[in-house]
């Protein structure tokens, strides 16, 4: 069996096993509904005082949180293992996928399926169905978007996890590293000028997750296009490369696990 | 287990909750680089807000709010209030570890209360917390050149956002609580977290909300963990200020009795059925 072939396998168990306590199930789902519909009311409120933010208006912002709604579900259904990760690598739990013949990275990250992005998901796709005023013939350009934003967003998440192979409080580090490239990813693209908008387009890539898609999608060109497939290409290198170091490190004991 | 032990355990289990608030703080302390990388954050997030914040209030846009905004006023506002939030630990995550691994069985036969050593020990590092960052914004406003609020406010935002701290550290407990019932605590902590937002007023002040929407949030738990203290930056008020204090200390007593309730039930499910 191929690395994805057992990606598959795992995601699809998975995303099972997260499916069959449905109370549980439903209930995480819609708390996200519910968190999610708190957020749009913020916006709408924000809009209703201001109208809008340096040319962007509530069609715009509903177009990113739309784009980052579906980027943060889909790497929760499918790759649900990164948002957890350091934590796992602490734990020294990568013991046991070390003894197994695969890849340990595809295993890692298809280990959970968060129950929680289906509420993302769902009103993601609400959100760019009805108020991102998007039309039909986008949805290509629109998919191309929404996988370079996807590549971003989960090859960072496990940069951030794989500082746990050399930093022992790199958990809650990488939760919060996560969490402020969701939060760059949330705001007007319009507002990062200098300094900031140096992080939102390194560190915090917000800018390859759902700027520069959103760009893609308002103003498609070629130039574009080159720059979200050529930044998901060097941070999913970075990451595997990053991945790959730490891994070594660890197999040679240097890792201080069960820190977590 | 109980939460509140008996009359006479009291200043037994007062004494262990403050020896694990000292041991939250040291603990915070000895863990310098995330606390440096957590003002670091603070910081960013307030490079994006004031942005965010002279965005709007520069465009003057007639019709709108940001015409009635006093300039730099928003940014002074989201700093108390980012400051008080990034100070808050993350007690639900331990909680959830704690339950869902089935870690907090054991703890339960240990002659000291859970849930009172893992909140002294979470406002312990809150405190830490409150300390670097109230260091990193004094800093940060300093440098920035921007007009300085009068001394008496910050001894307002001061006593208001510690207050309010604790607040947010009993919110996030509940969200943790929640573990006993649903595998996951990011739902109830996420939504914990937007009804900061919207009601809190974290994003800005809930004043500039609708008359009947404001005396709601104001009347929640989330405006007394951070409105209470950040509108103390840009209007400071002695009468607000003695309001703000009543309210915080009665949502304390308030969410403290609704988490040994949660406790309770929780732990009572947790001991027949097992961990969700």
């Amino acid at each position: 069996m191929s690395a994805l072939t057992v990606y598959a396998a795992s995601i699809a168990h998975a995303i099972r096993t997260s499916l069959r306590d449905r109370t549980n199930f439903l209930l995480q789902a819609l708390g996200m509904v519910l968190n999610d519909g708190f957020f749009l009311v913020l916006w709408f409120l924000f809009f209703a005082g201001f109208r809008e933010v340096g040319g962007w208006g509530r069609s715009d912002v509903a177009l990113l949180l739309g784009i980052i709604m579906i980027v943060v579900a889909i790497s929760g259904v499918f790759f649900g293992g990164y948002r957890d990760m350091a934590a796992t690598i602490l734990k020294g739990e990568l013991d046991s996928l070390l003894t197994q013949p695969k890849w340990v990275l595809p295993r890692l990250i298809a280990r959970e399926s968060i129950p929680s992005a289906w509420g993302d998901l769902v009103v993601g796709l609400i959100l760019l169905s009805t108020t991102a005023h998007l039309a039909i013939v986008q949805l290509p350009l629109a998919l191309i978007a929404l996988v370079c934003g996807l590549t971003v967003y989960v090859a960072s998440g496990t940069l951030y996890a794989s500082l746990a192979f050399w930093f022992a409080g790199a958990r809650s580090f990488a939760r919060d590293l996560t969490d402020f490239m969701l939060l760059f990813s949330s705001y007007p693209g319009s507002i990062y000028s200098g300094a900031t908008r140096v992080i939102a387009y390194s560190i915090l890539p917000a800018g390859f997750v759902v700027l520069t898609p959103v760009k893609l999608l308002r103003t498609p060109d070629a130039e574009t296009l080159a720059l979200a497939i050529s930044a998901s290409t060097i941070y999913f290198t970075l990451a595997v490369c990053a991945f790959h170091f730490g891994l070594r490190r660890y197999r040679r004991g240097d890792v201080n696990a069960s820190l977590a | 287990m109980r939460f509140m032990r008996r009359r006479s355990d009291f200043p037994r289990t007062a004494d262990a909750a403050l020896a694990a608030f000292g041991i939250g703080l040291r603990q915070a302390f000895a863990a310098w680089p995330v606390l440096m990388g957590r003002a670091l954050f603070y910081l960013v997030v307030m490079a994006i807000l004031a942005a965010l914040w002279d965005k709007v209030t520069a465009a003057h846009l007639p019709g709108t709010l940001a015409a009635h905004l006093p300039e730099g006023a928003l940014t002074l506002y989201v700093g108390v209030t980012e400051w008080i939030t990034l100070s808050v630990s993350a007690i639900h995550l331990r909680l959830e570890d704690d339950i869902r691994s089935g870690a907090l069985e054991p703890q339960l036969l240990r002659p000291k209360p859970y849930l009172a050593q893992r909140i002294s020990e979470s406002l312990g590092g809150a405190a830490a917390r409150l300390i670097v960052l109230a260091i990193a914004g004094i800093a940060l406003l300093v440098l920035s050149g921007r007009p300085q609020p009068p001394l008496l406010a910050f001894m307002y935002v001061a006593v208001l956002g510690v207050l309010g701290c604790a607040i947010g550290v009993l919110l996030f407990t509940f969200a943790g609580l929640s573990a006993f019932w649903i595998r996951r605590v990011l739902p109830p902590y996420l939504i914990v977290q937007k009804l900061t937002f919207l009601l809190g007023g974290l994003f800005a002040p809930i004043s500039l909300y609708p008359r009947w929407l404001f005396r709601f949030a104001l009347a929640t738990p989330f405006a007394a963990h951070t409105f209470f203290a950040g509108v103390q930056i840009i209007a400071p008020s002695e009468r607000f200020f003695f309001f703000g204090i009543g309210l915080e200390v009665l949502w304390i007593i308030a969410l403290s009795a609704l988490i040994a309730l949660l406790w309770r039930r929780g732990l009572a499910r947790l001991l027949r059925e097992g961990s969700p």
